[in-house]
Parts: C-alpha cells; structure tokens; sequence
C-alpha cells in the first residue's frame, strides 16, 4: 500500500514538473486577470486552487525551508537531507529563486525531505503535541481528528487561510489514505508529504489584485505582502501576527506596515534575515565545494569552513544590530569573534576556559592596531572561498569583490585564454603569484579583464588559501599593494578602507537587500528607489534603516513590470 | 651511580615533595607571573613523546634478533594466556606457591624470558655519569651517553620503530592521550630568544587537551590554559647555545594520563632541544626514571609486547637509586624523544603568558632536523616505517 501511495506521489510530482517550470517562468506573469493560478493548478491534485492571479513564485530557499519548518512544527523536526545547489543570477540566489526550475532529481529531494519530515510529525514522539487530537481509531481513517490537524497547519504551510473545500480536501485524501493503510498517521503523513512539495508551500507568490485605494492599479494581496515581508526579514514563514495583519487588512495601510515592521525589525529574530541576505550577498552558498590541500594547509581542519562563514556572519549581525554600525565599517572593524580553530589559523591568542569536549565556544576578539586583520575581507569566509585548493588566486578574490561587493560585472575569460603562466606554480623564474598573473598580463588578450581584478586581489596575497597570514611565497617577500578604482594601498586593511570610501558599495547593498526581498533589481530612475537610497545614506548608511526603508517601499510590492527588471531579462 | 647522592630518598623526598607543593602553592602567582619586561616568552605544546629509539643500528644492537624473525618470546598470542595465568610449565608464575598472572606478577615469573638486550653502540641521550661499561654513543653529539632502558628493551618488537614512528604501545597511548586528557606545555624565557643566552624553561600540564591539524598532527599555533596545579609545575635553569637549548640537570614532574605513562617523572634530568621549520621544537630529555612504573605501562597494556621480559630486562640494567633494604636499584637511565610546536599559553585568569612563535631559537634552525620535524608532523601510528 505504501509502495501504492508512493507511485500516486510520484504520478503527482511528475504533473507538477511542467506547472512549476511554467509558474516561475516569464510568461506565467503575463497570464490574464482571472486565469487559473498557474502554481495553485499544481497542487490541485485535491482541488486546493483558488481564484487570484499569479504574478510571479521565488522558490524557497533552504535555510528558508528549514526555519519554515522550524516554526511550523518546532525545532525537534529535523530536516535530514540535501537539497539541491540553487541558480545563481546577478549575484544573488534569491534572484536565481524567481527563475529557477525545479529538476527532477531537486523535485525528488524535496519529496523525500517531505516524507521525513511528515513521518518524524506523526511518530509516537511528535503525535500528540502535533496532531492535537486523538483518533477513535489508529487503525483507519478520522475525518474530525484529521480536520482538526490539516485545519491548524494547512495556512502556516501554505501562508494564507484555507476554505473549507480546500481542508476537507486534504481531509479526504488523508482518510483514503488511512483505509488503505489501516493507519490514522499513516494517512495524515502521506497527505501531509504531498503537501510539503506543493508549489504553495515550495514557492511564494506575488499576488496581486486590485488596488481600492488607487482604481485602476494593482498592488500585493495582502497574504503575499506578509509572506514577503516575513522572508525578508526574518527569512522565515509569517508568525501569526502578520497573518493576522494580513487578514485583518492592516498590513495594507501604511501605519499598519510600519506597526509590522518595526515589530519585526525590533526582534531578534531580524538576525536570520540579515545572515540569509548577507551569506547570499557574500556567496557562502558556494563553500559546499571548498577544499584545501592539508597537506599545504594543515590549519585548515574540517569544521573551518562553516566556522568562517559563522564568523563572517557574526560580525556583520553584531555590527548592524547591536552596535548600529555604518555598513562600510564593515570592511575597516577590528571586531569579531573567533573559535579555537579560527584564531589557531589567523595566528592570534584565545583563551577558552570551556572543558574538554564541549563545542568551541564563540568569543569576541578584537584585532589589535596593527594587526594584518581588520574587516570581513581579511576574514577567511572571503580568502578561502575564493581560492583553489592548493594556491591562491588574486583574479578570482578581485572578481568575487567587484561582483558581490561592488555590483560590478567582470566579463568571463575567452574560451581561447591560456592560463600557462598563472597555473605553473613551480616555474623559477616566476615564483610568486603576483609574478605570475603580471606575465599572463602581457597577452593582451587578458590584459583588460584583469586590470579590473588583478590589482584588489593583489592586496589579499599575504593571507593564503587557506586564510592563513603570510609574509613570503617561495621563499620571496610577498608585495600586497593593490589599486581600487585610482585609490592605492597596501593590504587587506588598505582594502577595506579603500572599499569603505567607494561609493559603490553602499549602493550595491541596497541593491542587493531590495532584490533579496523581490527577485528583482530596483530601477534605478524610479523615484522611490531614490528614496530608498536617500534614507540609507541619511541614516548613516544603517542596515537596518535600509530593511526598514526597502519593507515600507510601495516600490517593493509593486508588480514586477512596475517594480523592476527581470532577472532573465538582464541576460 | 648513586643517585641518592644528588636526589633526596624516601621521607626526606617526601617531606620536599610537600615542601615545594605547598611553596607551589604560595608563589604559584609569582611562578606563573611573566618575567621581567625585557624577557621573551615563547610557548610550546608538547607534540609528539615517547622513549627514544635508535634502529638504524638494530643488525649491530640485536645480532640474534636480526636473526629470528621470531624472536618475540611472550608474542601477542601468547599474551591472553600470560593474563589468565596459564602458561604452561615453562613461564609460570607463582606466588606463595600458587600460580598467578605474570602479567600482574611478572617478578614472580618462574622463568626469566631472559630477552636479548642491546650490545650496539649508539644511543641518544646524555651522560649520567653512570659506568663506562654501560656508556653508548649519542649519534648527534658523540657524547657518551647512559641509557640503560634503551640497552634493556630496544630489541623488541616494540621498539623497532623510528620516527615519527613512535614505539607501538607508547604510540596507542599517546594518540588516546592527546585526544582526551590535558597536554604538556613548555615556556621558553629569555632576553632575546633569537640570540644565545641564558634561559629558563617552565614545564606545566593544560587544562584542555590537545587539538589536531587536518593532517592528524598536534595543531600548531593553538591557545591553551595552563593548569594552575603546581604538581606538574617545573621551572628549570639553561642556556641556549649555538641554537641548542639545555637545562642544568633538575627533577622533572609531569601528571599524566593512563594509557600512556601515568606520569613523567625524570631524574637528574637533562634536556637537548633545537627548533626546527615553522618554529617547532626536536629534541630530547634523559634522566633517571622508575623502572616499575616504566613497566606497568607496557604489561597493562601487552599488545605486541612482551611486558615480562621487559620487567626482567629493566630490574637487571637498573643503574641508579638502590633500595636500602633489598640493594636493588629502583631508577633506570632513560632517554625521551619530544617535538613541540608553537602555542599561545594563558593563565587561568586569561593572561596572555606566552606566544606562539615561528622563530628559531638562537636565530638557527637546524637545516638537517627539517626533513625529520617535516615527517614528524604526520600522525603518529606506530606503523609507519622508517622515514
């Protein structure tokens, strides 16, 4: 019988393909006013469709989906599994989410991550607390008992209330279920699986609909307005008080707005939306295929690699939330925190009075004056993940700054481009890497593209792959002077000052949040963009005030065609 | 050589012991307490320990185990049967008569294994001043050295290893040792440690135990807490001179962990450490150590060892501190192989005592200890062949 339900599954899954590609594709935004919803469709295998128009899905994202989870059904339900690597556009994988297409083996992850989950839900363990009533009968269906579950949980998953045809819906399909299993909680977790790859709950949906206040125009039903703002901000699914905005209309005025984001921005829970946005702004996705070479880099142990984006992250949330930084600071701070293992790599004294055995505890450090560190690109979240293994690479550090830092676009090298002299390590005559990259640079071929990278990852030579400080490479003193934009200056505390003045960064930022939030890069002549930008800058260049401004922006609940470029359309 | 002409015996011992434990006590804040504000301090973990072996020679040391390949008489087969007391007529032991476990009663072994001990002429170490029948020859400084526990055991199996190879039965204990109990730590104090001169080397136990680097070694450049116990507390006297550091000869005290030796403690002990690449610390010490606790190491954990002829090999070559009732001697010239590498070191009120440092001492690394100090920063199995 389970062998049945996971045959009807997969049967679901595979009508949902083709609807999931149409939903997140260009053209499903353009579908008329009235038209079935494209996502809704798919999951409609129960008749769970509405009427609203579908505008445009952002497929969730993992650390999205696990904290949905989280708060759906409490930090005891584990999500055991991978997911897939995401799309990567413009820089952001939040941008990557609106136009991404689920594969069919990222369908079939999401299907086992459902399963798992549905069983830990009705293990002996969960039940009760979970399910919220108790069944006549273990053995069989129990429509009231179930009502009572998929009536509690379907809005938290699908982020808006449901009507009575849509939980009977999953009420029906469950006691199916159950029959046939002879197995109460064997029903509801095969309903509940199906649920959970649901385009509903995998994407989220700009809705729109008519605007009573203006005739004529549209704006963001208020369930989808909620649903952004709450994955904006807390990187997760709307607590129960922006549901109730939502529902009650109040998060359609702008007092009411204010009221919710304040609310939001004034919690603790603010720190996940600003380490999803920044760990998307700063690549960290791409650390699940770092290595380095241990026997080159023998600091280098294992748990390094998440270690160094906790510590990016850290610092960045103790910046913005707690001391109230100015954004830029965060290239020239002396302030951090470290584990063993990263102050063990960055050469620094840490004493940790924690026993033996017990994880490493977080502690904050303080780089003296003087120090080689200062700022989150002297810290290993950016100098090992854009390094290979076994060697750095200036181009790849410079690209990785002017990209996602700066929002610059460095070309792709030719297909033809010879990299003979960058990847001959142990040629004599060219011993270190600056050496190097400056004989590639006499093929004008790659002369031009590394003039716009070469000269800021030059200023990070003396920190290795691995992140560790050095002063030689081959036994020759290491020349860190690099160049940004016409400014000069010497290592990775010249950078960050360097990076600090440019006014790129701080436009780049707010670029990036707004797209974090929408899918979309901000048109750069809308006036409201420009008010965005103003009250950044007028608050001193505050991350918070940036949300802040981004989250009570008409700008960002505008349609897509109002509200900005699409990604796709950029290419 | 009578020892007990330079170290105190039996109460008075004792009552020195309690006596510098409780001045330990008093003045721990002044001994933990930095020197003065010109000197140096460089801090070290202890990475790498155990009893120093000499292969190279081993056809010249153990002519008639070159011979047998199966020379181990007490083999690891034969070892379930040591423990349980059943041994046959030929290695029985009895007490009072009644057959009990050599292992446990290894000098009531009926019969002496009587094991082949060494007759080479080099070993590493540092002279005594025991008899100059017993004298090897250090490889490295041809000096004369008494090393009677190398001559008593190191034609066993055990042994035949090289660095960073450690003796199998020490290399068991001492991986378990780094992962689980609280490391070794040495502070090197000094005017100016890239120069000769006058030094003072301070020897304590860590609150944590050590970390590894991805390579499976001792991590350098780590941070440790010293403990503020003053039993493993030791402050000694030397020079470094021509980039090689020694102390006067002094007691050594180190608290250990059983599987390895449950303590260190040396002696008459001497050292002779050079630094080596990346700031790490070769070399050794030598001194004169308890033969029996020496021996329970290895016959509470027999595996490939033969802890009997061992304990027999031991009581015979013992060449220092004779029992005043039974005459026999209850120390045995001893020599360790030790690496260090950098650390950071901290009081436990988190005072930064001394730092890590990829410096050499005396301003010469010992270009010759690269390729050895290279290979020795590989985890230490006691598997691995000879480098």
């Amino acid at each position: 019988m389970r062998a049945e339900c996971r045959r009807g599954l997969a049967t679901v899954i595979a009508g949902i393909l083709p609807i999931l590609a149409a939903a997140a594709s260009p053209s499903a935004l353009a579908a008329p006013a009235g038209a079935a919803p494209a996502g809704a469709a798919a999951a409609s295998a129960r008749g769970t469709a509405n009427s609203e128009e579908m505008s445009t899905a952002l497929l969730m994202s993992p650390s999205q989906y696990r904290l949905t989870i989280a708060d759906v059904f409490g930090d005891s339900i584990k999500v055991n599994g991978r997911f897939e690597p995401d799309q990567r556009e413009q820089g952001l994988l939040a941008i990557g989410a609106r136009t991404d297409n689920i594969s069919d083996n990222s369908l079939e992850s999401y299907a086992d991550l459902a399963s798992d989950i549905a069983a830990q839900v009705v293990d002996a363990r969960h039940r009760e607390e979970l399910i919220g009533c108790q069944p006549r009968s273990e053995n069989g269906r129990d429509d009231d008992c179930a009502r009572v579950f998929f009536a509690r949980v379907g809005p938290l998953l699908y982020r808006q209330p449901l009507t009575v045809d849509q939980v009977q819906a999953q009420v029906t399909a469950a006691g199916i279920a159950a029959d046939k299993l002879h197995d109460f909680y064997g029903g509801i977790s095969d309903t509940l699986a199906e649920m959970l790859i649901s385009p509903r709950f995998l994407f989220r949906y700009k809705i729109m609909e008519p605007d009573p206040q203006h005739p004529g125009r549209e704006r963001m039903n208020a369930y989808a307005k909620a649903t952004e703002l709450s994955y904006f901000l807390w990187n997760t699914t709307p607590d129960e008080k922006l549901l109730q905005a939502a529902a009650s209309g109040e998060i359609q005025t702008r007092a009411g707005l204010e009221r919710q984001v304040d609310r939001l921005i004034s919690s603790e829970r603010i720190q996940d939306g600003i380490r999803a946005f920044f760990a998307d702004m700063l690549g960290f996705a791409d650390f699940a295929a770092v290595s380095k070479d241990p026997s080159f880099f023998p600091l280098f142990v294992p748990s390094i690699k998440d270690e160094a984006q906790e510590q990016t992250l850290r610092t960045i949330v103790d910046h913005i939330v707690n001391r109230h930084g100015d954004y830029r600071d965060l290239f020239t701070t002396p302030h951090t925190f470290l584990t063993d293992d990263l102050a063990t790599l960055y050469d620094v004294p840490l004493v940790d009075m924690s026993d033996n055995g017990q994880p490493q505890p977080w502690l904050a450090y303080t780089y003296p004056p003087g120090d080689s560190h200062a700022g989150i690109l002297s810290e290993a979240s950016f100098t090992t993940l854009w390094s290979p293994s076994g060697r750095t690479s200036p181009t790849v550090r410079g690209k990785a700054l002017r990209e996602n830092i700066l929002c610059e676009k460095v070309p792709p090298p030719p297909g033809n481009v010879s990299f003979k002299f960058v990847e001959d390590t142990g040629n004599p005559q060219y011993r270190t890497t600056r050496a190097r990259l400056m004989a590639h640079r006499t093929e004008p071929l790659c002369a031009g593209c590394h003039k716009l990278t070469d000269p800021i990852g030059l200023a990070l030579e003396d920190f290795d792959a691995a992140g560790e400080y050095r002063t030689t490479e081959n036994g020759v003193p290491i020349d860190a002077s690099g160049e940004l934009n016409g400014k000069q200056f010497v290592g990775a505390i010249g950078l960050g000052e360097a990076v600090h003045d440019d006014p790129a960064a701080t436009n780049c930022v707010a670029q990036k949040a707004f797209a974090f939030e929408t899918g979309y890069i901000p048109p750069r002549d809308d006036p409201r963009w420009r008010e965005i930008q103003q009250r950044f800058a007028g608050s001193h260049y505050q991350v918070l005030e940036l949300l802040r401004a981004i989250a009570l922006s008409d700008l960002s609940y505008a349609a897509p065609a109002e509200g900005g470029a699409l990604a796709a359309a950029n290419h | 050589m009578k020892l007990n002409q330079i170290l105190p015996h039996g109460n008075v011992r004792r009552h020195i012991f309690k006596t510098t434990v409780a001045a330990a006590i008093v003045f721990a804040p002044l001994m933990l307490a930095p020197s003065p504000a010109s000197a140096e301090t460089r801090g070290y973990v202890i990475s790498w320990f155990a009893t120093a072996t000499n292969n190279p020679d081993f056809v010249q040391n153990c002519p008639k185990a070159a011979g047998d390949l199966h020379r181990l008489k007490f083999g690891a087969a034969a070892n379930g049967q040591l423990q349980n007391g059943n041994t046959g007529d030929r290695d029985h032991a009895l007490v009072n008569g009644k057959p009990v476990p050599p292992l446990d009663y290894p000098d009531a072994v009926v019969k002496d294994p009587n094991q082949e001990t060494v007759v080479g002429k080099y070993a590493y170490g540092f002279d005594l001043g025991g008899p100059a029948a017993n004298k090897f020859i250090d490889p490295e400084t041809h000096e004369k050295v008494d090393d009677q526990l190398w001559r008593a055991i190191g034609c066993a199996n055990n042994f035949q290893q090289t660095p960073p190879s450690m003796p199998y039965t020490e290399g068991l204990g001492w991986n378990a040792l780094i992962d689980s109990a609280p490391g070794w730590a040495m502070q090197i104090t000094g005017t100016d440690l890239s120069k000769d001169g006058p030094v003072t080397v301070t020897l304590d136990r860590t609150m944590r135990h050590l970390d590894r680097d991805a390579l499976g070694a001792v991590r350098s450049n780590d941070s440790y807490v010293l403990d503020p116990d003053p039993r493993s507390h030791n402050v000694l006297s030397g020079e470094i001179r021509d980039g090689v550091l020694t102390i006067k000869p002094a007691y050594i005290y180190i608290e250990s962990t059983m599987p390895f030796y449950s303590q260190i403690d040396l002696k008459d002990a001497h050292m002779r450490i050079r630094s080596a690449a990346g700031g790490k610390l070769l070399g050794y010490w030598g001194g004169y150590t308890d033969w029996h606790k020496w021996a329970y190491m290895y016959s509470s954990r027999p595996a490939n060892s033969d802890p009997v002829g061992y304990y027999r090999a031991l009581e015979k070559l013992a060449d220092a501190d004779p029992d005043p009732v039974t005459g026999r001697n209850r120390l045995i010239s001893t020599t360790w192989r030790m690496e260090a590498v950098p650390a950071f070191l901290a009081a436990a009120d988190g005072k930064i005592l001394a730092v890590a440092s990829s410096a050499g001492l005396g301003g010469r690394v010992h270009a010759l200890d690269v390729a050895e100090n290279r290979a020795s920063s590989e985890p230490s199995t006691g598997t691995k062949s000879a480098q």
